[in-house]
């Protein structure tokens, strides 16, 4: 029934009062006439209220000489009459095409730009990038060349392995995988020297390829040379470039020192909230708050409330300000717990700096304590293989 | 002869069944309930009001009682009256 009713409204049609003695008359004609008649009420005795389309409306004059009866027209509804009444009231119907145009034109921009994934690559390095191209918020999203913009980006950017671009309604989202990159690795043919990455003692040198000139037990600085890929001989002023190859092994040393003072002020929350609303809209924001933060010592947290659980993204945030009351308290902590607690932590510290290859000779602890603080030193020997290629730059 | 014809017609529709409504020309009645009406079929309207509504039609003149009776569609076959029905009387 819907539809019909729909469509009809589509098509207009009028309502219209008939009154009359010989309305039974008035139906019959009006069916065999081919007049499509609906919702018809008798209101009176004399008076009946019917609903008939433009056309119907139209051909029902002849039915109405014919019975004579005084037909009345009560309402026009539907489309067709609508647009009649617009025709009359430009300005209405300019400022719908205005209000069309507008919103047409404005969601067919790109209102901003977002960049997931990046870790290494800087968000603003890709955004500088894009606005070379005259990419940046504001222009129409279906100028935009995806296909163009990822070459751009890939040639630009040596490590990302995936790229994806798409455009979600008015935000352009650029997707990025990055790989690691591999070592530079140094071709066999480019003659090179080993040089040492950090200092040590020597241990053991195996020269490959290339002369070594370092000996067991020599004290190496990080930069010098350990195997010279520079051949030359004592009577001769020729010499031969080689791709110097070749393990040097030395005892290299770590040490972390930690200190931790015994007593201890402890920041404990004593469960007293103030909270402060905010409305930030772009970067101006707006703080509602009552009185001064009613605390010496407090943490503030900022949290966002959102109004819709999906994300519709909103011109504006409402911030929320927490202050939380902070207490101190002085702890007195036990000397040997403290000491295996900051030998675990001073030995993690150390264990960051080492890389995988590295073989550990010995572990060395010492604690020294002195105006309450306690002082972990650990000192840790590792041999490690130091050696660097470098190209030599022949001048 | 009519009788002898109408008859013909009854077995005709029973042996191979088909709709009698349409065989014998007879007017099909659906009754929703007691708010609403369903006449094909019908050879015109008689009497209309919102309590009393009398439709010619082939057997004889249908007449039905009711209240805020409206008359939601007449088209030349089909007659679809809502409100609430509650006597139906066919006077052949």
């Amino acid at each position: 029934m819907q539809v019909i009713k729909t469509w009809n409204y589509l098509r207009g049609y009028v309502i219209i009062r008939v009154e009359g003695l010989t309305l039974e008359r008035f139906l019959n004609l009006a069916i065999t006439s081919d007049i499509y008649l609906w919702d018809i009420k008798r209101v009176d005795y004399t008076v009946l209220e019917i609903k008939v389309t433009i056309e119907g409306f139209k051909a029902l004059k002849e039915v109405v000489k014919r019975v004579g009866c005084r037909v009345e027209l009560i309402d026009k509804k539907g489309v067709p009459f609508i647009l009649y009444r617009l025709k009359h009231r430009k300005m209405l119907g300019f400022g719908i095409v205005i209000f069309l145009g507008l919103f047409i034109f404005l969601s067919s921009l790109i209102w901003s730009i977002e960049i997931i994934g990046n870790e290494e690559i800087k968000t603003g390095d890709i955004i500088k990038v894009l606005e070379k191209e005259n990419i940046k918020s504001g222009i129409i999203k279906y100028n935009i060349d995806k296909d163009y913009m990822k070459h751009l980006l890939l040639d630009e950017f040596n490590n990302i392995s995936f790229l994806s671009i798409e455009t979600k309604g008015t935000k352009l989202i650029i997707e990025v995988k990055e790989q690691d990159l591999p070592p530079e690795k140094i071709d066999t043919d480019t003659p090179c020297n080993i040089v040492a990455t950090k200092k040590g003692v020597i241990v053991k040198t195996i020269a490959r390829c290339g002369n070594s000139v370092v000996h067991k037990g020599d004290v190496v600085k990080k930069g010098q040379t350990l195997i010279t890929g520079v051949i030359s001989d004592e009577y001769s002023e020729e010499y031969i470039l080689v791709h110097a190859e070749g393990e040097v092994l030395a005892k290299t040393v770590y040490s972390y020192r930690l200190d931790e003072p015994i007593v201890k002020l402890i920041e404990e929350e004593t469960g007293k909230v103030y909270e402060r609303w905010e409305l930030k809209i772009g970067k101006k924001g707006i703080q509602f708050f009552k009185g001064d933060i009613p605390f010496e010592n407090y943490n503030e947290t900022v949290r966002e409330v959102k109004l819709f659980q999906n994300g519709i993204h909103l011109p504006f945030k409402i911030l929320v300000h927490e202050y939380r009351e902070l207490e101190t308290k002085e702890i007195k902590q036990n000397i040997d717990f403290l000491k295996k607690s900051t030998h675990i932590k001073a030995v993690e510290k150390v264990n960051k700096q080492l890389s995988a290859k590295v073989q550990i000779e010995s572990k060395d602890v010492k604690y020294y304590i002195e105006d309450g603080i306690l002082s972990t030193y650990v000192v840790i020997e590792a041999i490690e293989d130091i050696g660097e290629k470098q190209i030599i730059n022949i001048n | 002869m009519k009788n002898k014809m109408d008859n013909f017609k009854y077995n005709v529709s029973e042996a191979l069944e088909l709709p009698k409504d349409v065989v014998l020309d007879l007017p099909k009645i659906i009754i929703t309930g007691n708010i609403g009406l369903n006449i094909s079929n019908h050879k015109g309207i008689i009497e209309y009001t919102q309590e009393i509504l009398r439709i010619n039609s082939s057997i004889g003149i249908i007449k039905i009682w009711g209240s805020n009776m409206e008359l939601k569609t007449i088209l030349s076959e089909e007659i679809i009256v809502v409100g609430l029905i509650e006597k139906l009387e066919i006077i052949s």
